[in-house]
């Protein structure tokens, strides 16, 4: 199991709802790593489009996830998001927290990746 | 225990199986996933424990699979688990019936498994208050409360049987001890309003100023130590059956008030002003001829014609045959069963005791005498030794014990030779009889 704190993730909380079962962990990971990449592209599509509503859908449905992988620094920023997105704030700023969300995530879907091959 | 049955319902693939694992941790629990609200709604059907909803759902809104569930499945405890950090959502979930709300965050685990253990405990405690439901249904089942085989016995089975059909106003008289309380319960327990309350009030026990209250409730403050709004009997009993033991004893002003709820169907606690519709089934009950007391101006006509309904005059003991012996026998059965004694039976000679005797008492006598025979004997069986009466009917018992004159008249006379210390010139006195006849009786040892 990785250490948390080399990584932009901490599983914590993740333990703390599945248990300490790998393979109930390993088969969470693989279903994050899954289904998380199609609402960030739905983020990202959205904010192309302006469509805010998509967006703040997405955004809303990625919050709770985020938390529980203990995503840093993604805690406030994605409440950002989906505020924005809620009053369809879709400017320079909205783009750029966007942008820093896909930085972490990249990060994180490559540690987890490494971390949980999948075989 | 069944599995304990959950529905979760959440569009985010992730979250919605992170749950699922979460909670099948339980081995007891057995856990479903659905992600539209259109899924959760056709699997009703499986009768989940809980379902857990997800605010945010992409064919309808929680609002709409939740009163959609709570219209077809209102006992289901519905859960909204939903990112939305909106309390005005929350508040309107609440108000609508969820059994609780809440955020996505990192008190969900605590917060779910406590809702958990609560609605298990509710489920248990439903399971147990349906299953002692059952119980009692079982235990009035009427000829299970009323035994016997004599023929005034066999007339009273025939009306309860017909005021279990209907929701007549049923009266019942009777001597004291002849099991009123009894019949109505069994007419209560057997009709189609046996699921809801059976409220009993003895009219005699409850002191004049209390009787409204007791009976309709109060608002707070409506009197002097009113602190609380109360809830009076008859909207306990809604739905049920109101037992209104002693009837005779209630006084002209309550029946005037009772009267007035019995035919408008409603009432007003005191103190308020609000008018309360109430279903209520009437039975009641005295030991003294209702008639008998309108005549005198005791009570009040038009109610007594209200309160009328089915007549069910339950017959004295004594006019009830063999009834006793048979009673005797069950009594003695539930006695030796209850404090695991073994089994006794009741000789001839204390059966024929029994059956010279008149119970003034009636049934409840009968038992207290079998109960205190079955702790006297120390063998297997009761033998007349241990039957002994004490009812406070002294000139009744003499009576009833069917002996000859000359035997009445040596009991009488040892009764006040007794009371009187031996006084024989007292005696005489008193029973109008010459001394001689006394002395002639203690002579030949007749007394």
């Amino acid at each position: 199991m990785p250490e948390s704190n080399k990584n932009h993730y901490c599983l914590d909380k993740l333990i703390e709802f599945v248990g300490n079962d790998p393979e109930a962990i390993k088969s969470m990971v693989n279903l994050f790593l899954n289904t998380t990449p199609d609402l960030l592209q739905t983020i990202n599509t959205s904010f192309h489009d302006g469509i805010a509503e998509n967006l703040a859908k997405a955004a809303h449905t990625l919050k709770p996830t985020l938390d529980v992988f203990g995503v840093e620094n993604t805690y406030d920023l994605i409440r950002i998001i989906e505020q924005k997105a809620k009053r369809s704030e879709l400017d320079l700023a909205l783009g750029k927290h966007i942008n820093q969300l896909n930085t972490t995530m990249e990060l994180v879907f490559k540690e987890l990746k490494l971390a949980y091959p999948i075989v | 225990m069944d599995a304990f049955r959950i529905f979760i319902v959440e569009d985010d693939v992730f979250y919605g199986e992170m749950l699922r694992h979460h909670l099948t941790l339980n081995p007891d629990n057995e856990v479903h996933l659905f992600k539209t609200g259109e899924e959760c709604l056709k699997n009703l059907y499986r009768s989940p424990a809980m379902i857990s909803l997800d605010y945010s759902l992409p064919d309808m809104s929680g609002l709409d699979v939740m009163r959609q569930i709570k219209k077809e499945h209102p006992e289901i405890p519905v859960i909204i688990v939903s990112g939305q950090e909106d309390i005005s959502t929350a508040v309107t979930l609440l108000r609508e019936g969820a059994y609780d709300y809440f955020v996505k965050d990192d008190d969900v685990k605590d917060r779910l498994w406590n809702v958990l253990k609560k609605i298990r405990e509710n489920i248990q405690l439903r399971s147990e208050i349906s299953y002692l439901k059952e119980e009692i249904g079982r235990k009035y089942e009427f000829r299970n409360v009323i035994k016997g085989n004599s023929p005034s016995i066999k007339q009273i089975f025939g009306l309860i049987e017909k005021s279990i059909k209907t929701n007549i106003s049923v009266s019942i008289t009777g001597e004291t001890g002849t099991g009123k309380e009894l019949v109505a319960k069994a007419i209560h327990y057997n009709s189609k309003r046996a699921k809801k309350p059976f409220v009993a009030i003895n009219v005699s026990a409850i002191p004049r100023d209390l009787i409204e209250s007791e009976m309709f409730g109060h608002e707070k403050g409506a009197f002097t130590g009113a602190i609380t709004r109360k809830i009076g009997k008859f909207e306990q009993a809604s739905g049920g059956t109101i037992f209104l033991d002693e009837i005779a004893e209630m006084d002209l002003n309550m029946q005037a008030k009772l009267l007035r709820v019995i035919q408008e169907r409603e009432l007003t606690r005191v103190g308020g002003n609000e008018l309360i519709k109430i279903d209520v089934r009437l039975i009641v009950a005295t030991n003294r001829n209702l008639a008998d007391e309108v005549q005198k101006g005791n009570f009040r006509e038009d109610l007594y014609y209200r309160l009328l309904g089915l007549p069910i005059e339950l017959p004295p003991l004594r006019y009830r045959g063999n009834d006793i012996i048979l009673l005797a026998k069950y009594f003695v059965d539930e006695f030796c069963k209850e404090n695991k004694m073994k089994k006794l039976s009741i000789t001839e000679s204390a059966q024929q005791k029994l059956m010279g005797y008149h119970f003034p008492g009636n049934v409840r006598e009968l038992r207290a005498i079998i109960e205190l025979a079955a702790v006297l004997t120390d063998h297997d069986q009761i033998d007349e030794s241990h039957i002994s009466f004490n009812s406070a009917d002294a000139a009744g018992n003499l009576l009833m014990e069917e002996s000859s004159l000359a035997e009445y008249t040596r009991k009488i006379i040892r009764y006040y030779l007794q009371k009187y210390n031996n006084n024989v010139l007292l005696v005489a006195k008193k029973l109008e009889i010459g001394k001689s006849t006394i002395y002639r009786m203690i002579k030949e040892k007749q007394i």
